[in-house]
C-alpha cells in the first residue's frame, strides 16, 4: 500500500519528530480542542483544565503510539491491535473524528516544518495517518 | 450559519492581507490534486497531472488555484453573507461543474495547511480555529444552491 518513497518520507518527517513526541503530541490536542470543540468530550480529563502537564503527558503517549506506527508501517495491524481493541472497547471514539486529527496533525507539520514540509510529505503522511485510523477503527462491528 | 465575531474578523483579515495569492493559490490547488488525487478527475483538460512536480509547476493549475484564493478574498471582505457572496459559484460548481461539494472541505483543509506552512508559529491553535471556520463556512455556502 505504501510505496518505497512513501515510506522514506514518512520516515523523514518521524526523524523530526522524534525526541518531541509531547511537545507535538500537546500541540496536536491543543489544536484539536481549539479548533473541534465537540472532541474534548473525549478526553474530559484532559479538556477541563487543559493543564499543561497533563497535554504534554497525554500528547507523548499519543505521538509515542505514532511513532509505534511508522515503525511497523508494514504491519499496522499487528502492531496496533491492543490500541484498536482499546478504541473499539473502551474509548468508541466516533471515526468521523479520525479526519479532524489528522487535519491538526498536518497544520502542526506544517506549521513546524514550514518550507521543509513537501507536497510529497504531505500526501505520505495523510495517507499514513488515514491507514492508522482505518486499523484503529477496525474492531468497531 | 457561522458567526464571525469582530475579533475573528480582525484576525482574519489581518492574517489574509499578509497572503501573497499567487503563491499560495497554486500551492493549495496543487496539494489538492497531490495529497487527493481523486480530486484531478475536474482538471483533465489542465494538461500533465501526471507527478507531483508537474501538478505543482502546472501553470494552469496555478491559474486555477489564484482565481480560487482571489474568490475567498472576496468572501473574506463579507464573512457575514457567505452564501450571497458565493451563490452563483455554487449554482456554477452544481449545475455545469458537477463538484461533490465534499472536494470544498477537502480544499478548505488544504489551504489551512498552507496557511500553517506560510505562517509557522503565527498560526497558532486560535488563529487555525478562525481559518477553519472561513473554509468550512465557505464549503457551506458553496454548496448551498446544490439541488
Amino acid at each position: 500500500m505504501l510505496s518505497a518513497q512513501e515510506r522514506a518520507q514518512i520516515t523523514q518527517v518521524w526523524d523530526l519528530i522524534a525526541g518531541h513526541e509531547a511537545q507535538f503530541g500537546a500541540e496536536l490536542l491543543l489544536r484539536l480542542f481549539t479548533v473541534y470543540p465537540s472532541t474534548k468530550g473525549y478526553f474530559p480529563h484532559l479538556s477541563a483544565c487543559q493543564d499543561a502537564t497533563q497535554l504534554l503527558s497525554h500528547g507523548q503517549r499519543m505521538l509515542a503510539a505514532v511513532g509505534a506506527a511508522v515503525q511497523h508501517m508494514d504491519d499496522l495491524r499487528a502492531a496496533l491491535s491492543p490500541l484498536a481493541d482499546l478504541h473499539a472497547l473502551v474509548l468508541r471514539v466516533d471515526p468521523a473524528n479520525f479526519p479532524l486529527l489528522i487535519q491538526c496533525f498536518q497544520v502542526v507539520l506544517a506549521s513546524h516544518l514550514q518550507d521543509e514540509f513537501t507536497v510529497e510529505m504531505q500526501a505520505a503522511w495523510d495517507k499514513f495517518l488515514t491507514g492508522v485510523a482505518v486499523v484503529l477503527t477496525e474492531k468497531y462491528r | 450559519m457561522s458567526n464571525f465575531t469582530a475579533e475573528d474578523k480582525a484576525a482574519i483579515t489581518s492574517l489574509w492581507a499578509k497572503v501573497n495569492v499567487e503563491d499560495a493559490g497554486g500551492e493549495t490547488l496543487g496539494r489538492l490534486l497531490v495529497v487527493y488525487p481523486w480530486t484531478q478527475r475536474f482538471f483533465d483538460s489542465f494538461g500533465s497531472l501526471s507527478s507531483p512536480s508537474a501538478i505543482m509547476g502546472n501553470p494552469k493549475v496555478k491559474a486555477h488555484g489564484v482565481k480560487v484564493l482571489t474568490s475567498l478574498g472576496e468572501a473574506i471582505k463579507n464573512l457575514d453573507d457567505l452564501k450571497g457572496t458565493f451563490g452563483q459559484l455554487s449554482e456554477l460548481h452544481c449545475d455545469k461543474l458537477h463538484v461533490d461539494p465534499e472536494n470544498f472541505r477537502l480544499l478548505g483543509n488544504v489551504l489551512v495547511c498552507v496557511l500553517a506552512r506560510n505562517f509557522g508559529k503565527e498560526f497558532t491553535p486560535q488563529v487555525q480555529a478562525v481559518f477553519q471556520k472561513v473554509v468550512a463556512g465557505v464549503a457551506t455556502a458553496m454548496a448551498h444552491k446544490y439541488h
